[in-house]
């Protein structure tokens, strides 16, 4: 009888281990996170920078505030450029300050000091790019969320506003306007 | 035998399928693709971790609405059997919940907070957290549950002792149009549901939702009554429920109501009732109405308020023997309305909760007579007030450390004060590894059941009761070495007092509540969970845990010492079917007895087609997929030691959204 148990348990994870072994064969749909890199990409293109620091000048800074969710999918955007202008992607740590960035993706670990880097970025030009609920209300400029399995993105005019930022319409038209309060625009 | 085979077969086309490239778009492409593409493209959406929004610092699992539909859980019960420590005990009536340690059967699980989008949905009667089909709303509403370890009346007030289980439910958004909803199970179940969202321009949402679900059960044998129709209580396990829902969203304000009704029959004959008596059934109802407000104050303050009422009515028909039979109902009405009003502020290196509740429970009725001849044998009519007031604050104190320190103070007109603190002290030495010292206290507070019921033969009133309390130490570890790698180890010792239990007092032979004692749990609880990008998940977890009564030295009843699970779930043919298994692992359990309950491995099996066609979804799920018999322990209303429970079971699922 307890033979038989043990059987059943040792089938049942020879069948999770063969089910997890065949998963590297399967081609499976982009990830969330290339997606999202590929917007970040796109969102660049349609946003005009009043000014920059000198720093980012010649490059397409973008910084990572928090848990890196992308891993290696930010690796797409390396060498790719935006008005003649290359990726450097760098983490927010202590050689770099989040005002330094030209875009600024602040991360879902990152919910509960959205407020201190929201502050601490005041009068700069940055970007600011997120991917949680809530975070476009409490003001950054641009925040993914998915819709059935798809990314959708929503824009706080007043944060890009505020920032001197410039998104074209013809971003915004695909995008759900959101203001500080989460109510009408 | 046949079911693995079936199983590996599939595993094999999976194979077969895979080698057919069917990848729409290279890594390299997307950059590439304007934005209207983009939008276009389906994502694998299941490679990361759901965050948690509870304030408390504690040990939390998630499940979010695509675990639901991923291992076809059909209540709360369900879902907390999954995650680590935890097991549920079901008598065929209600489902109760165990966890570190601490499984009373019979408490209908008044020692966990369950909110539903902030709102307490245990009553003031019994303080039920209903978590079986007796829960007012349908799973497939929520978005996300949170289970809450350890103590929570720092910021949580009463019932918050082993924990906190909140329920966040859907917007009008995440439906965006009509889903109805059509479900076949086992045992002669089925399940209707309408649902109807909607998100308007001005950003405003609407959700309204109606389910019903009715299931004839199967004839339980119960060889304690042998003597009566060969033991077999025929068609007494029916569960019947209704429910609606709704919720309407305009800018900071949210509007949620619902009302719900179950009704059970019952074939144990607990309570000295008689046995095979087709009467014996229990109704359940409640419905409630919740204003909920969020806004920002100021730059660093942002505000919360709720104002709610709720009631629940309960409605129990019980048969005892007699020529005729006597039939004996009991009643139980609870209104109550309450407002709470919370604030967070965000400063240099403060996180600030603070808050006031305030809950008037104007009925709280219990009633109990005998339908003919009509006698009447419990009329007691009582209300009460509670009041509570708190704050939290999380200080960053440099170098990685946090201190969160949080403190709690309720009064309540029927069974005095309390005050609950809770400290957390949070080391981050580096990003990925988090360690966590808590320390905490809870109460919960007698209800009007356990304080004033009392029924001739059967129960009496005990109107000394004390809160109970309970005081923690908790120490976890969290690692997340890679993005969709997280362990999470901990070790807690709890002590319980003056706890409020039912015991038969051998002077009278009448159940009684009673404070009795001391109980000291200790355990250690382990957890992994990886993520695959292709959407891939496991999670498994494997607790140890005992718990002693302090002045005899016994081991409690119902608390298994070893508990072990596994979720797996799988995407196959690419995205078109997703696979969940679940493994869960139950040790024996000691019964009133001294007898106990075998251990048993559960194994549940569910797939999952979100795309069959259009707008329309299909799962199929197997239940205790080996057909293992196994049984729960019974409480003191149960001449039954062991109560038997479902062995394999189906479930087929449809959905459509238009």
């Amino acid at each position: 009888m307890a033979l038989k148990k043990l059987g059943k348990i040792i089938l049942a994870l020879l069948v999770i281990a063969c089910a997890i072994r065949s998963l590297n064969v399967l081609a499976a749909p982009p990830t969330e996170y290339e997606v999202k890199a590929a917007f970040i990409h796109n969102v660049t293109k349609y946003t005009e920078w009043p000014s920059v620091p000198a720093y980012t000048a010649n490059t397409l800074r973008l910084c990572v505030i928090g848990q890196n969710p992308f891993g290696i999918a930010l690796d797409t955007l390396k060498n790719k450029k935006v008005g003649g202008m290359v990726w450097e992607i760098v983490p927010v740590g202590s050689v770099t300050s989040p005002k330094e960035c030209r875009v600024l993706f602040i991360a879902v670990s990152e919910s509960g000091n959205l407020r201190q880097i929201l502050d601490g970025i005041k009068g700069s030009t940055v970007l600011t790019i997120g991917d949680t609920e809530g975070y476009a209300e409490q003001g950054v400029m641009v925040n993914f969320y998915l819709e059935d399995e798809m990314v959708r993105i929503e824009v706080n005019m007043d944060a890009a506003r505020r920032a001197g930022l410039s998104i074209s319409s013809q971003l915004l038209k695909l995008a759900r306007i959101v203001n500080q309060h989460g109510g009408m625009p | 035998m046949r079911m693995i085979v079936c199983i590996a077969l599939a595993m094999a086309l999976v194979r077969v399928a895979a080698a057919e490239p069917d990848e729409p778009y290279s890594q390299a492409d997307l950059t590439q693709l304007p934005i209207e593409e983009l939008m276009n493209i389906k994502v694998s959406t299941a490679s990361k971790f759901p965050q948690k929004t509870t304030e408390a610092p504690s040990s939390v699992s998630i499940i979010t609405a695509a675990d639901i539909k991923t291992y076809g859980y059909r209540t709360l019960a369900d879902m907390v059997r999954s995650v680590r420590g935890m097991s549920v005990t079901y008598d065929r009536n209600y489902d109760y919940l165990g966890t570190r340690g601490l499984g009373r059967t019979g408490d209908y699980n008044s020692r966990m907070l369950l909110l539903v989008d902030g709102y307490r949905i245990n009553d003031p009667i019994y303080d039920t957290a209903p978590i079986g089909t007796e829960f007012p709303v349908d799973v497939d509403l929520i978005e996300r549950v949170e289970i809450v370890r350890g103590p929570g009346s720092s910021i949580y007030g009463s019932n918050a002792v082993l924990g906190v289980i909140n329920v966040i439910t859907k917007l009008g958004k995440n439906f965006n149009g009509t889903e109805a909803s059509g479900e076949l199970a086992s045992f002669g179940t089925d399940k209707e549901r309408l649902s109807y969202g909607h998100q308007y321009e001005n950003g405003a949402g609407l959700l309204l939702s109606a389910s019903r679900y009715r299931s004839a059960g199967q004839d339980q044998y119960y060889p304690e009554f042998n003597a009566i129709n060969n033991g077999i209580a025929h068609n007494l396990d029916s569960d019947h429920y209704g429910n609606y829902f709704g919720k309407l969203n305009v800018a900071g304000f949210t509007l949620t109501g619902g009302y719900s009704k179950r009704d059970k029959a019952v074939p144990t004959a607990s309570f000295g009732t008689l046995f095979n008596d087709p009467n014996f059934s229990v109704s359940d109802g409640s419905s409630f109405m919740n204003l909920d407000y969020y806004g920002e104050m100021s730059q660093h303050w942002d505000a919360s308020a709720h104002l709610f009422q709720g009631r629940y009515f309960y409605d129990g028909i019980y048969p005892y023997a007699g020529a005729p039979v006597t039939l004996n109902r009991d009643q139980a009405n609870g209104a109550w309305w309450g407002t709470e009003v919370k604030l967070v502020g965000h400063l240099e290196k403060h996180k600030v909760v603070t808050g006031v509740e305030y809950q008037n429970n104007y009925r709280q009725d219990q009633s109990n007579f005998n339908v003919v001849p009509y006698a009447l044998l419990l009329d007691d009519r009582r209300n009460s007030k509670r009041e509570g007031v708190y704050a939290q604050d999380e200080i960053t104190l440099g170098n990685g450390l946090l201190l969160n320190a949080g403190l709690r103070y309720d009064q309540y007109s029927s069974a005095g004060s309390a005050t609950n603190p809770r400290l957390g002290l949070i080391w981050n030495p580096v990003d990925a590894t988090a360690f966590k010292l808590l320390y905490g206290t809870a109460f919960r507070a007698p209800n009007v059941y356990e304080l004033y019921y009392a029924s001739p033969g059967t129960q009496k009133a005990n109107p000394d009761l004390k809160p109970e309390k309970i005081t923690s130490y908790e120490f976890v570890v969290e690692h997340q070495p890679w993005r969709n790698l997280r362990i999470t180890a901990d070790a807690y010792a709890n002590t319980t007092s003056d706890n409020i239990n039912q015991v038969i007092d051998p002077a009278d032979n009448l159940l009684v509540f009673r404070n009795s004692g001391q109980v000291n749990a200790r355990g250690v609880e382990f957890e992994a969970e990886r993520l695959w990008d292709n959407g891939a998940q496991l999670r498994t977890s494997y607790a140890w845990q005992i718990s002693r009564d302090v002045s005899s030295g016994v081991e409690l009843i119902n608390s298994p010492r070893n508990l072990a699970k596994l979720n797996a779930s799988l995407p196959v043919l690419g995205n078109a079917l997703r696979t969940g298994l679940e493994l869960q692992y139950t040790d024996k359990r000691k019964t009133l007895t001294g007898a106990s309950a075998a251990g048993h491995l559960l194994t549940n099996v569910t797939v999952l087609s979100e795309k069959i066609a259009k707008g329309m979804e299909l799962s199929a799920s197997i239940y205790n997929l080996f057909d293992k018999h196994y049984a729960d322990p019974g409480a003191p209303e149960h001449i039954q030691d062991l109560i038997l429970q479902d062995g394999r079971s189906y479930r087929l699922k449809l959905n459509y959204r238009f």
